[in-house]
């Protein structure tokens, strides 16, 4: 009796934690948004070095994805390791 | 206006080839219903310890280590390849061997043009890295890679009951009670799995970048590359900033060990999400869906690939640069 409710409150906990993790994937989204901004107004003022730009935008990109998986690894940690 | 004219595009053989394929998807998501999957951070183990080492322990072979042999074997064999190639004197290339010798003069330029003189030291880490990860990472598109196991049976209390059809017919891998008395859970061990899934792969890879930038900056500066670190140039002349710069160069000794988390982290988050993506996508629509989520995992793995090592390239190029050479620039 008392294992079950330890278990559902274990549970619960887990995907009450990892959906309150997933939040900060909304950071991720802002930077990877401001990163095609810059490219995007670069490219329309000077577009013969639009292959440049491009390959640096992808950079930026990844940078700013990069916290974002931080994130996304914190509620994957909460949901299928404790 | 080219003097042989080009044949204009037509629709060809291929999209009656798609249509059929889809149709024996979705005979075949009948008769098998897809299975939820079951996932796991670490990976999984496919043998018992085969040999113990002394101080590290057990060795036990597992799936995430037998697709980086896999990637191994691929690698070597594009080195062969080319070096075959050359070894009977062809000047051009031709076929894959080509593709090949591109793709290192790509990345062999690109060092270049970062690194300045430096770029023969930095070249093979860098591009051994890129290609590595490239390869390990591209390993999730092949059909059969997490797909294909041993189907691992645990938990069980009435083993009579646990069988292939009841695990079907119910849809799940997870545990399921059949007539309310024995219960039976069971799940995929994949043979393969992708080895970006594996936090020690990533995280051996990111330590040997970050300490093989440490042997290079030392190589290239010497020991005033000590010297970002421990930062005593201005503090006898000003106290107060010679303070402040003391302390930001103690900063960036624990900004060294954030970068292996950083590196580490980003490679494997974003393969095991797009894991996860596919298996759950395959198991939710079984039928065409999770071509989109591949597609999407081609570019990703690229594109990881390329981050990992153009920012080791970078840090590379940093170190063999140095602080006072970049002020004055």
């Amino acid at each position: 009796m008392e294992g079950d409710i330890v278990e559902a409150a274990t549970i619960l906990g887990k995907l009450l934690g990892a959906g309150m993790a997933a939040i900060g994937v909304l950071g991720g989204g802002i930077g990877v948004g401001l990163s095609a901004l810059g490219a995007v107004q670069a490219m329309g003022r000077n577009p013969d070095v639009t292959g440049t730009i491009q390959t640096n935008m992808i950079l930026g990109f990844a940078f700013a994805e990069a916290t974002s998986i931080y994130a996304l690894v914190v509620a994957l940690l909460i949901l299928f390791v404790f | 206006m080219s003097e042989t004219t080009t044949r204009s595009w037509r629709w060809g053989t291929n999209r009656w080839m798609v249509l059929l394929l889809v149709i024996l998807s979705a005979v075949f998501a009948g008769i098998f219903p897809p299975l939820r999957p079951h996932v796991q951070l670490p990976a999984e183990l496919l043998t018992d310890p085969l040999f113990t080492l002394p101080l590290i322990g057990d060795f036990q072979l597992s799936n995430t280590l037998v697709a980086l042999l896999l990637a191994d074997l691929i690698l070597i064999g594009m080195a062969l390849l080319v070096s075959r190639a050359v070894r009977r004197g062809e000047l051009t290339l031709g076929g894959l061997a080509a593709a090949v010798e591109g793709l290192v003069e790509g990345l062999y330029t690109l060092t270049e043009s970062t690194a300045g003189k430096w770029a023969k030291t930095i070249f093979p880490w860098m591009a051994t890295i890129v290609l590595l990860v490239l390869i390990v990472n591209w390993t999730e598109l092949i059909p059969g890679v997490d797909s294909i196991g041993l189907l691992d049976q645990h938990h069980i209390e009435n083993p009579e009951a646990c069988t292939f059809d009841t695990l079907f017919r119910l849809g799940s891998t997870e545990v399921v009670a059949v007539g309310g008395e024995s219960e039976c859970a069971a799940g995929v061990v994949p043979f393969v799995r992708v080895a970006s899934t594996d936090l020690n792969f990533t995280i051996g890879l990111a330590i040997i970048s970050v300490v093989v930038t440490q042997f290079i900056g030392l190589r290239a500066q010497g020991r005033a590359y000590l010297g970002k670190f421990f930062n005593t140039q201005t503090l006898f002349k000003t106290p107060m900033f010679g303070a402040i710069n003391f302390l930001v160069g103690l900063l960036e000794a624990i900004l060294e060990s954030v970068k292996v988390l950083s590196f580490s982290f980003r490679l494997f988050g974003n393969i095991f999400a797009g894991s996860i993506l596919l298996f759950v996508v395959g198991s939710l629509v079984p039928i065409f869906a999770q071509s989109a989520v591949l597609l999407f995992e081609f570019f990703v793995g690229l594109i990881q690939a390329i981050v990992f090592g153009m920012l080791t390239l970078i840090f590379m190029s940093l170190a063999t640069v140095g602080h006072a050479e970049a002020e004055a620039h």
